[in-house]
This record gives C-alpha cells, sequence and structure tokens, in this order.
C-alpha cells in the first residue's frame, strides 16, 4: 500500500483508512495500516476470547484476526470467502481487523474531526473523534487503544498461565 | 543440501488433531492402568471423547510424569522447519494457556503446535481451584 501523506498537525488534511464495521463508516490513522487482504482460512485457538476468533497464514506468516464487533459486545462481522482485513502494526501487536467492507484511504480536515460523544460504552468507549467527507459521518478509533485493550482483557490478571 | 527438519507429534483430543514436539512425549500407551491423579483428562485443548490412548509427559525439570488422555495418536512426521510458525504475539497475549506455541503447516493445512509439559502443568495449576 502507498504510503499516505504524512498527517498535518497544523490543522490541514489528515489521512486515515475507513472501512465499514458495525454497519457504519470507521476510520483510524492511515500510517497503521501496512496491507488489506482476503481473509484466508481461520484456524480456532483453543480458549481464547471471542473476539480473537482465530489466526490465518498469509505469505507464509500467521496472523491474529481481531473482531472489533465481539470486542464492543456487538455481534460477529460475518466472515464470508469474499471478507477482508486490514492489517495494522499497533505498538508491538500486528493483527488482521476483520471488515464487513473496506474504503480505503480518505482525507478529512482536521477541524472537521469533533470530539467524540460522551457515551462510553460499546465502540464509543474507542473513539477519538467523528469526521465527516464527502461521503458523510466517519467515526474516528483509536486503535492502539482498541487493541491494548483487547489485550488486556483477554489475560486480565497476571498474564498467561504459568 | 537437506532442509533442517522437526519431527512432529500428531494426536486427535476430540474432534481436532494438534501436533506436539515428539521429544516431548516420553511415552505412548493405554490409560487403563495409570492411576487417576496422573491423568489429564481436559485441558486448554478441550475434553477427549474416551479415555483408551495417553501420551505420557515429563514435567519440564523431569521430575514428574503425567498422562495426557487423548482419542488418537496419529503419528509422527517429518515437517521442514520452515513450516513450523511461532503464535503471533497477540494471540500469545490474549491465551489464558501458554501450552499452543505455534502452528505447523502439514499438507498445507496448519495445526495447532503444543507445548505438553506447559499443557499438562497448567493443568495440574488448576486441579486445586477445581476441586476445592
Amino acid at each position: 500500500m502507498a504510503d499516505p501523506k504524512p498527517t498535518d498537525a497544523t490543522g490541514a488534511d489528515a489521512w486515515y483508512f475507513c472501512l465499514r464495521l458495525l454497519g457504519a463508516r470507521y476510520a483510524f490513522e492511515a500510517p497503521l495500516v501496512t496491507e488489506v487482504v482476503r481473509l484466508g482460512p481461520l484456524t480456532r485457538l483453543p480458549a481464547a476470547p471471542a473476539f480473537l476468533p482465530g489466526v490465518f497464514t498469509h505469505r507464509g506468516e500467521v496472523l491474529p484476526v481481531l473482531d472489533i464487533g465481539l470486542l464492543v459486545g456487538h455481534g460477529a462481522v460475518p466472515i464470508r470467502a469474499s471478507t477482508r482485513a486490514a492489517i495494522v502494526h499497533c505498538g508491538p501487536w500486528k493483527v488482521a481487523v476483520v471488515t464487513e467492507g473496506v474504503e480505503g484511504l480518505v482525507s478529512i480536515p482536521r477541524r472537521a474531526i469533533e470530539p467524540p460523544p460522551a457515551e462510553s460504552s460499546g465502540v464509543a468507549e474507542f473513539l477519538s473523534g467523528v469526521g465527516r467527507d464527502r461521503a458523510g459521518t466517519v467515526a474516528v478509533l483509536d486503535l492502539p487503544r482498541l487493541v491494548e485493550t483487547a489485550r488486556a482483557r483477554a489475560v486480565p490478571a497476571g498474564g498467561p498461565a504459568a | 543440501m537437506t532442509e533442517p527438519t522437526s519431527e512432529i507429534l500428531l494426536f486427535q483430543v476430540g474432534a481436532r488433531v494438534f501436533a506436539a514436539v515428539v521429544h516431548d512425549a516420553v511415552r505412548i500407551g493405554a490409560v487403563r492402568d495409570v492411576s487417576e491423579d496422573d491423568l489429564v483428562l481436559e485441558s486448554a485443548l478441550g475434553a477427549p471423547f474416551g479415555r483408551e490412548r495417553g501420551i505420557v509427559v515429563a514435567s519440564h525439570e523431569g521430575a514428574t510424569e503425567r498422562t495426557l488422555v487423548v482419542d488418537q495418536v496419529v503419528g509422527v512426521r517429518s515437517v521442514p522447519e520452515a513450516d513450523v510458525q511461532p503464535l503471533p504475539a497477540f494471540a500469545a497475549a490474549c491465551l489464558v494457556s501458554g501450552a499452543v506455541t505455534g502452528l505447523v503447516m502439514l499438507d498445507e493445512a496448519p495445526l495447532l503446535l503444543v507445548d505438553l509439559p506447559t499443557l499438562v502443568r497448567e493443568r495440574s495449576l488448576a486441579a486445586p481451584e477445581l476441586t476445592a
């Protein structure tokens, strides 16, 4: 994937990666995304949290799949042969975020991004803002926080069994 | 030049086939003569349908042996080391069990690679809570 323009701290346009999820448009910082892939057959992991439906191999690399719908208490994102996932790097974690559809890069003026709603449940907990572009409203996810929260909720205390 | 290979033991628990490094298994046999206390009937891999066969596993220190009850020992395969992949860091960090350590590509199908000593040790640690 071509590198987007770097985000601009001066208030000009910022680049986001936009996808469809939970029946709506969501976006996150574009540099987090390295690739969009068609999801291969999943290998389920025993005793895994629901939001981790399995792993799959892509070009010889094993990648974990993250279902944001299940993490935030909605239903699972349907996985079909046509399902695509965005491979993202969030700190030390590399995960494939399963989507209902991929729009790609969108440019949103930073000044057009408003604070997220005060609601702190469901996916709203992970929003960093709400913006608008020509296609309509897009909710901006704080993806690194979401991924880190997923990990923390999976193994709340003491880490994996010794 | 010969490609480095790993010897992998294939075994079935419930409906799934898993893989383990061969040298983690001390021996394979029937479980009927094994003391109930030394059996691992249910683990992070689930529960077997029956209790006929077992894989005897030594602890990491080699001090104790326990028998993991399985439905079937499928066999031993030699696989190129390149076909053995570690579990991704995020997946490993999200699993309660540390016994699943990676995947083995076998005939283009991925099988979970299991650390048998860790699997039976986790069960030993969990057992007192279950019986409390």
